[in-house]
């Protein structure tokens, strides 16, 4: 089929915004780059846009050196693999008996787990609750409050509940117990919803930032969030580490030194980023489905 | 799915009500729940723990909370705790400011995902669309601290891209961040920079269930790409249109904690702080528990009935979440 000029036009119209719209997208993430690798002097007078100018490492040598960013690097491995995992552990609990049939009183506890997503107790009681339970200073407090994602859970019940359950029944005839059931059939059956579910766990966990601030008080456990976030705000923290090497930092500017910041805690989600937009675009289309 | 299957379906729902109602049926779903039941205790048990018991800690909205005494203990009050916010200018301003900008963010940005859904879904060059789509998708996955450290670095009155450039165009600068109206601009705007490319995933797939035959039937007619985007796919699109802002309203009480706690600056803070934000400051912050509570309860509450209402009346028309 021939386009007429009309739509030529509306073609070009097209893909001129979407151009724009992804390099807007794009171009900050490349600027804040280019920012981290250059000079103080090219900072200053603006020079810098979208390549390093006076190329350099010294922000992310000094960052490692001068900052706790390696160990705040490590608790946001350590809280997002801990965490990630006793979500997956308990959400695969609680969806299993929610997805079957014959399980008693299925509706009201649906109902009642739903209902935590729509009315939620706040701030306050919350803390006092994790302080109460003496969860306040250590990581407890970013696992258990949020142990299991009402949405999640949603989504691999529904999933679950789609398995046939002839399989089931086969293999319970065939004397196997629940138990068996979930980790021979169920869950094999269930890899790519798990992994989306897993991802959007992992990446909660990667990006929190809150539940830290509030409940975390020891630097020493920041994770990257935190530590990144007070780089940027703190000028204090900033005039700190230029007393400590001043030689170095007439030649950094603090600009570069908060980019370099950013880029640590980009960096680890760009790399597996082609895997987490395949999975969540399915986990996104899943619980749209049925919510 | 066709109605031989919701009549085999019916069927064996019957089936199965008629054997769990004799007596060995009862016996056989004891014995399969019995498992099941041992699952689901360390779920209910952090459901009761971790979402209901706090529930209770609404109480302290109506106490006066101190350490000493505990929630039990601390003096009730009654409503002296709500007397004090709703007379307290900066309260109330706290209260408008939450509606507002989360009015904004909701109104204002609602239609960007569905533009960039429609203008992906007219893209005929595959590759083209995975990219735009692996770029627009990007910034969902960056949270709060990147996002608001770009928009501080890129708006910052000395080295900042967006000033450089000023300067060197009109020979002067511009403190974005600290006036008040560009910074809710700023702030309304790097909320669709974050979320909309990733929004637009529901409506594509929405599109793709329209019948391309209505476009086919269309061009015929000699419809052109913006009547049949018009007639065909923005009438299509509708149903998900309405869920979506339900959903959307159901939120407008709960601004986002991080969005604002990294762009806020005390400049700005006349039309910067919010419920949230002063939640954390005056609760955690100065200790004050009991209006913080109270500030929480009012506002779980405006948003439970705010879903509530939307979800009713998009009943009403055949339309709604449950």
């Amino acid at each position: 089929m021939k386009s007429t000029s009309g739509e030529k036009v509306f073609y070009g119209v097209n893909y001129f915004i979407l151009v724009l719209a992804a390099l807007s997208c794009l171009l900050p993430i490349v600027h804040i780059l280019a920012l981290s690798l250059s000079g103080n002097e090219a900072i200053t007078l603006g020079k810098v846009s979208l390549w390093p100018q006076d190329f350099t490492w010294t922000a992310y040598s000094k960052l490692i050196e001068d900052t706790n960013i390696v160990g705040a690097f490590r608790n946001s491995v350590v809280i997002t693999l801990v965490g990630t995992g006793l979500n997956m552990a308990f959400t695969i609990l609680a969806a299993y008996p929610l997805s079957r049939k014959h399980f008693y009183a299925r509706r009201f506890l649906t109902l009642a787990i739903v209902f935590t997503m729509l009315f939620t107790a706040g701030l306050i009681p919350n803390y006092l609750l994790a302080k109460s339970l003496g969860l306040v200073g250590n990581y407890g407090a970013l696992w258990l409050p949020g142990l299991v994602s009402v949405y999640n859970l949603l989504v691999l019940r529904s999933f679950f509940e789609n398995i046939p359950e002839e399989l089931e029944d086969a293999a319970r005839i065939d004397g196997s117990g629940e138990w068996r059931i979930i980790l021979q059939i169920v869950l094999p059956l269930s890899i790519p919803v798990i992994a989306t579910i897993a991802l959007f766990y992992g990446v909660a966990h990667w990006n929190s930032f809150f539940n830290v601030l509030i409940y975390i008080n020891d630097p020493e456990r920041f994770n990257l969030s935190v530590l990144v976030q007070n780089m940027i705000q703190s000028q204090s923290l900033m005039s700190e580490l230029a007393m400590l090497d001043p030689d170095a930092f007439r030649k950094l500017a603090p600009e570069s030194i908060r980019s370099a910041g950013i880029i640590v805690m980009i960096l680890p989600m760009l790399l597996v980023y082609p895997f987490l937009q395949k999975y969540f675009v399915k986990g996104m289309l899943i619980g749209s489905v049925k919510g | 799915m066709g109605s031989l299957d919701i009549q085999a379906k019916k069927n064996s729902e019957k089936a199965e009500r008629l054997r769990t109602n004799s007596a060995l049926g009862k016996r056989r779903r004891w014995n399969m729940n019995k498992p099941l039941l041992i699952m689901f205790l360390p779920i209910a048990i952090f459901f009761i723990l971790f979402k209901y018991v706090p529930m209770f800690g609404f109480v302290i909205a109506f106490k006066d909370y101190n350490f000493a005494d505990g929630i039990l203990g601390s003096p009730w009050v009654g409503f002296e705790n709500y007397k004090y916010l709703f007379q307290n200018p900066d309260t109330l301003g706290i209260i408008r400011n939450t509606l507002v900008l989360s009015a904004l963010t909701v109104f204002v940005g609602f239609p960007f995902p569905v533009i960039l859904a429609i203008l992906l879904n007219e893209v005929r060059r595959s590759w083209f669309k995975r990219w735009a789509q692996t770029l627009l998708y990007l910034p969902h996955f960056l949270n709060w601290v990147i996002v608001g450290g770009l928009v501080l670095m890129l708006f910052s009155i000395e080295t900042g891209f967006v000033n450089t450039m000023l300067e060197r165009l009109t020979g002067s600068t511009y403190p974005f961040l600290f006036k008040e109206s560009s910074w809710i601009t700023i702030f309304v705007a790097s909320g669709i920079w974050k979320t909309a490319g990733w929004s637009a995933i529901i409506y594509l797939a929405a599109l793709t269930s329209i019948d391309p035959s209505l476009y086919e039937a269309a061009g015929m007619d000699g419809a052109g790409k913006w009547k049949q985007i018009l007639h065909i796919t923005l009438p299509g699109l509708m149903p998900t249109i309405i869920l979506m802002f339900i959903l959307n309203i159901g939120n407008v009480m709960d601004v986002g904690f991080d969005q604002v706690y990294v762009l806020q600056n005390p400049v700005v803070v006349n039309v910067a702080e919010v419920i949230s934000t002063w939640n954390f400051k005056v609760g955690l912050g100065s200790g004050q528990f009991s209006y913080a509570t109270a500030m929480g309860l009012f506002e779980s509450l405006i948003g439970l009935t705010l879903v509530l209402v939307v979800n009713g009346i998009a009943r009403r028309s055949g339309r709604g979440l449950w």
